[in-house]
């Protein structure tokens, strides 16, 4: 079958790697070619990333040794479910870039749209590499390519707010870079390979403990700012809220899930050599879970600027995959696991949809937006079902992670933590109520937000197609849980529970 | 008895699609009355169809999806749902007439009867639900599509009444949510086909926990008090809203998952060994006369409504926590004769509002001279409140009465009879003031109100009396309550 074919893998990241070097050259300075040449490369990597989702659906994990060099001695690139995320990467991306074309050159400087459209594609081929990669070091490579595209998207738009953001995020970015790096550093003076497969069985035989938790305790901490988990999350809502919108949205859905599945990655290291004890690190982590939901909500609700609202909210709901990790039984990784997949849709849903509500009518503060329900009834309607799923009201994809992480939380025996939650959820409708409030049963202050229309084929598509998805991942819910289940399954089963 | 049957889907389905078809066509008003008459009478028809089935003990299914591994959205009509989806979908139908009349002056009738419709649908849903996932599923769902209908003015008052309502629906939510967790943690399964799934050798206290906090959940929307704060606020909605709403769908589908916690998921032997319902019995029987106590109080006719609603509902809580046949055959006949008895007094306040513009109790002097019909239906609701032969309410209080005998605990007999003259306290001066009081020179012009708000409170109120004179009429309400008694009590 023509997903069998093993060149698939390295395919999945030289596609949007070698067509996002080259758009400035196809487009020889002409916006509207440089989108089109993007979106033809985005979905290429759609259809590539599928052809690797569907391999690992049938027939489980898989590697590819790069020039035949057998791994642990070669590179390898390593596909198992957590690496499905490459797709929602590549899905989210090419739907990023297609709603770009008309936002990009509004919110752009004219010959700064190729280079807006290359670093969009050099995120996403990053964000791929760092979820298929099996080497520790390539990881590093991989992360440092998805944050240095990071901080130039931030700061695109060459306004001096959007570059002391993007300075912010840098400062912060690099300092967790350095951490992770000296954390992979460590593992391979431990154990002498950087293959993560290797790594993992070489670690139990490690001399000492000690550098195994300092290398441990310095990946997480570089992870956890990369995943702006509270305290660490200073850097994100400026970011996120200044960056273009289908910037935000690959910053806030995509970006940030790098220091989850980075977290993954590790854990699969060290549960299955049972090198060190993490189940102080896990209590920590629901701990600093709980307090991210909350805190997350708390700061949402003083803001007015509809974007900043939504950053916030997604320090809450990192808040909800990291109590997940933390309470590492089989319910709650997986309700975990499948959030970061839907997060991502409901976040990039969203952020596209106050785009679009931005770009048309030129507002950002609810106080201004009041009566764009009747305005703009389309993109509303989208903006609230992303809202109404976020909270995690059934039968939207919001709730799964809720209900799973609540029933994980029977599991390990901390029903304090589902309690947690699912009042934490609570906390977060209080303000996506006042943006539909705002929306539609408030008087307006602007009268011509009431007759703006709905904004151009090109943002609306794309905003529909993951509001819709956040109905059908939920009602199919049994699709993606079902589909994480072995991996969670094969991370837990060294700890014998 | 199984059989697949896809009327059982077609029921909410039905006003689902209805509701979709209101969004997209609705600027015609036309199309709007054609759509949601239609859809109400369809429906009332389907679940009609079904109840021959239902009496004959034969119970339809129909499995939607499997929603998470295992556990699927499916619906399943036992007697006890079907019951509830029988008052639900003719009260619909009965509602939808009133509205179209009661909201020609409002604005955004799009919405309204968009959102009106999915509240029906998913009512329904909470009915056949087969398993406790589904029914939270339909039970959140039910709380943000009423949330566009009780602010439905969007005055500061309103939006201000909308938030205390989602903020107290939703933290019920929260509760059932973790309790459903917990119920599938200890029993593994959440189907609500069997009478009780937890297992008795469970922890005490974790049972303890998962029945508090299911009942903490569902009694939210039921009003048990110290729960029922949302209610009286949230009668700002506009009178359709208020009747079908907060006397039937949203407060019954609480007292509703109060019996499937009760009779479902626990089960009477479990319980009646544990002793958890005594508590639940001693709050209904305070919320009952507490909430008689507050609507004495009041003097806007719709906020005494809210209060009274408040005490009648937990008849039906009571009724469960006593554990014995007859007041569970209360608890459930309760249901319809509430609802039909509180929809009249709704209907007939909206009428009188919409007539005379009169709000406030006091102002009702002489008014049954004016509107004879629509008193006439007031005074019936009025009766049946109180408990008198050949009403609904009597049905209910001489069952729960019988019942409070059975368990041993007779002075729950005595709640009835107190609260029969609190109800006859707050009620009958109204009936008073409208016929023997007021202005004479008034009565000389009958200006009832017109037909389309008329003919549904009349109806209600002959039901009423229906339903307090069938009760040994085989193929009635009464029969099917029974039908549902008897399963759960494996008699």
């Amino acid at each position: 079958m023509w997903w069998q074919w093993p060149h698939w893998l390295p395919l999945a990241v030289l596609v949007p790697l070698g067509g996002g070097v080259v758009t400035p050259a196809v487009a020889r300075g002409s916006a509207r070619r440089a989108w089109g040449w993007a979106a033809g490369v985005s979905a290429a990597t759609v259809a590539v990333s599928l052809a690797l989702v569907i391999r690992v659906a049938r027939g489980g994990p898989f590697s590819y040794a790069f020039g035949g060099w057998q791994p642990p001695y070669g590179i390898e690139f390593r596909f198992d479910e957590v690496s499905a995320f490459a797709f929602v990467v590549a899905f989210l991306g090419a739907l990023a870039i297609v709603f770009s074309r008309q936002y990009a050159p509004h919110a752009l400087a004219e010959p700064r749209v190729p280079y807006y459209y290359t670093l969009l594609l050099l995120d996403i081929a990053g964000l791929i590499g760092f979820s298929v990669t099996g080497d520790l070091f390539n990881m590093y490579v991989f992360m440092e390519i998805v944050s240095l595209t990071g901080y130039a998207l931030v700061a695109i738009s060459g306004e001096r707010i959007a570059e002391m953001a993007a300075f912010k995020y840098l400062v912060l970015g690099a300092v967790s870079s350095l951490l992770a790096l000296f954390g992979i550093g460590m593992l391979y003076g431990v154990t002498g390979t950087l293959n993560i497969a290797d790594a993992a069985s070489r670690l139990g035989a490690a001399a000492s403990t000690m550098p195994v938790i300092v290398a441990v305790a310095l990946l997480v901490l570089g992870f956890m700012v990369k995943a702006a988990l509270f305290p660490l999350h200073v850097w994100l809502p400026d970011a996120h809220a200044i960056a273009p919108s289908p910037v935000s949205a690959v910053l806030s859905g995509l970006v940030v899930k790098l220091g989850l599945v980075g977290m993954l990655r590790l854990y699969g290291v060290v549960y299955a050599s049972r090198a060190v004890d993490l189940s102080s690190l896990n209590w920590l982590l629901t701990w600093l879970g709980a307090v991210s939901i909350v805190m997350g909500a708390f700061f949402a609700i003083f803001q007015d600027d509809i974007k900043m609202m939504l950053a916030y909210s997604t320090i809450s709901n990192i808040g909800y995959i990291v109590m997940g990790f933390g309470l590492a039984s089989q319910y709650a990784l997986v309700g975990a696991a499948v959030h970061i997949f839907n997060h991502a849709l409901i976040k990039s849903a969203l952020f596209l949809a106050a785009g679009a509500i931005i770009y048309q009518t030129g507002y950002r503060r609810l106080s201004d937006l009041r009566g764009v329900g009747r305005g703009m009834p389309l993109t509303a309607a989208a903006l609230s079902v992303g809202a109404v799923s976020i909270v995690g009201i059934p039968p939207t994809a919001g709730f799964l992670c809720k209900w799973y992480i609540a029933l994980g939380a029977f599991e390990a025996k901390r029903a304090a933590f589902g309690f947690a939650l699912v009042f934490g959820a609570l906390f977060i409708f209080v303000y996506y109520i006042r943006m539909v409030n705002a929306f539609y049963f408030q008087e307006p202050v602007h009268a011509d937000v009431t007759h703006v229309g709905d904004p151009p084929l090109s943002m609306l598509v794309p905003v529909w197609i993951l509001a819709a998805l956040c109905l059908i991942m939920g009602l199919a819910g049994k699709v993606p849980l079902t589909f994480v289940a072995p991996a969670v399954s094969r991370l837990l089963g060294p700890l014998g529970g | 008895m199984e059989a697949v049957d896809v009327r059982v889907l077609l029921a909410p389905a039905i006003s689902f699609a209805c509701s979709g078809l209101v969004f997209l066509m609705g600027r015609n008003v036309f199309w709007r009355r054609f759509w949601s008459l239609g859809a109400a009478s369809l429906k009332f028809v389907v679940v009609l169809s079904m109840l021959p089935a239902a009496l004959a003990g034969k119970t339809l299914v129909w499995n939607l999806i499997e929603f998470t591994p295992g556990i699927g959205i499916a619906f399943r009509a036992d007697a006890l749902g079907m019951f509830f989806a029988l008052v639900s979908s003719a009260l619909w139908l009965i509602t939808t007439v009133y509205a179209i009349g009661y909201m020609e002056p409002e604005h955004a009738k799009v919405r309204f009867f968009g959102f009106f419709a999915l509240c029906v649908s998913t009512t329904v849903g909470v009915a056949f639900a087969e398993n406790l996932l589904t029914l939270f599923v339909f039970y959140e769902t039910l709380t943000i599509c009423t949330y566009p209908l009780v602010i439905h003015e969007e005055t500061p008052e309103a939006l201000r009444a909308g938030r205390k309502y989602l903020a107290y629906t939703l933290s019920g939510g929260a509760c059932i949510l973790l309790g459903a967790a917990l119920t599938y943690q200890v029993a593994g399964t959440l189907t609500l086909s069997k009478p009780g799934i937890v297992p008795a050798s469970a922890d005490v206290r974790t049972l303890a926990v998962l029945f508090a906090t299911l009942i903490a959940g569902f009694g939210v929307k039921a009003a048990v008090m110290p729960l029922h704060g949302w209610l009286p606020s949230a009668m700002v909605a506009p009178t359709p809203v208020s009747a079908l709403l907060h006397a039937v769908a949203v407060v019954k589908v609480g007292a509703f998952g109060v019996l499937r916690v009760v009779y479902n998921i626990f089960g009477v032997e479990l319980l009646k060994r544990l002793g958890f319902a005594l508590p639940l019995a001693y709050l209904a029987a305070f919320t009952i006369i507490a909430g008689s106590v507050a609507a004495l109080f009041q003097d806007n006719l719709k906020r005494r409504l809210a209060y009274s609603t408040v005490s009648q509902l937990s008849y039906i809580v009571l009724g469960a926590a006593l554990l014995t046949p007859a007041s569970a055959s209360a608890a459930v006949a309760h249901i319809a004769n509430q609802a039909f008895a509180k929809i009249t007094m709704f209907f007939a306040a909206g009428a009188i509002q919409r007539t005379t513009g009169k709000t406030q109790v006091h102002e009702l002097g002489g008014i049954g001279k004016q509107m004879p019909l629509t008193m006439a239906a007031f005074t019936v609701a009025s009766l049946s409140f109180v408990g008198m032969p050949l009403t609904g309410g009597f049905i209910t209080k001489w069952y729960l009465s019988v019942g409070a005998f059975e368990s041993g605990m007779w002075w729950f007999a005595l709640i009835m009879v107190a609260s029969s003259l609190l109800n006859a306290a707050y009620w009958l001066p109204i009936v008073y003031l409208a016929f023997l009081k007021g202005p004479q020179e008034v009565a000389a012009a009958p200006r009832e109100a017109k037909p389309s708000l008329l003919v549904p409170t009349v109806a209600c109120a002959v039901w009423v009396l229906v339903l307090g004179t069938t009760s040994d009429v085989p193929g009635m309400p009464f029969a099917l309550a029974r039908a549902a008694v008897e399963f759960v009590f494996k008699m």
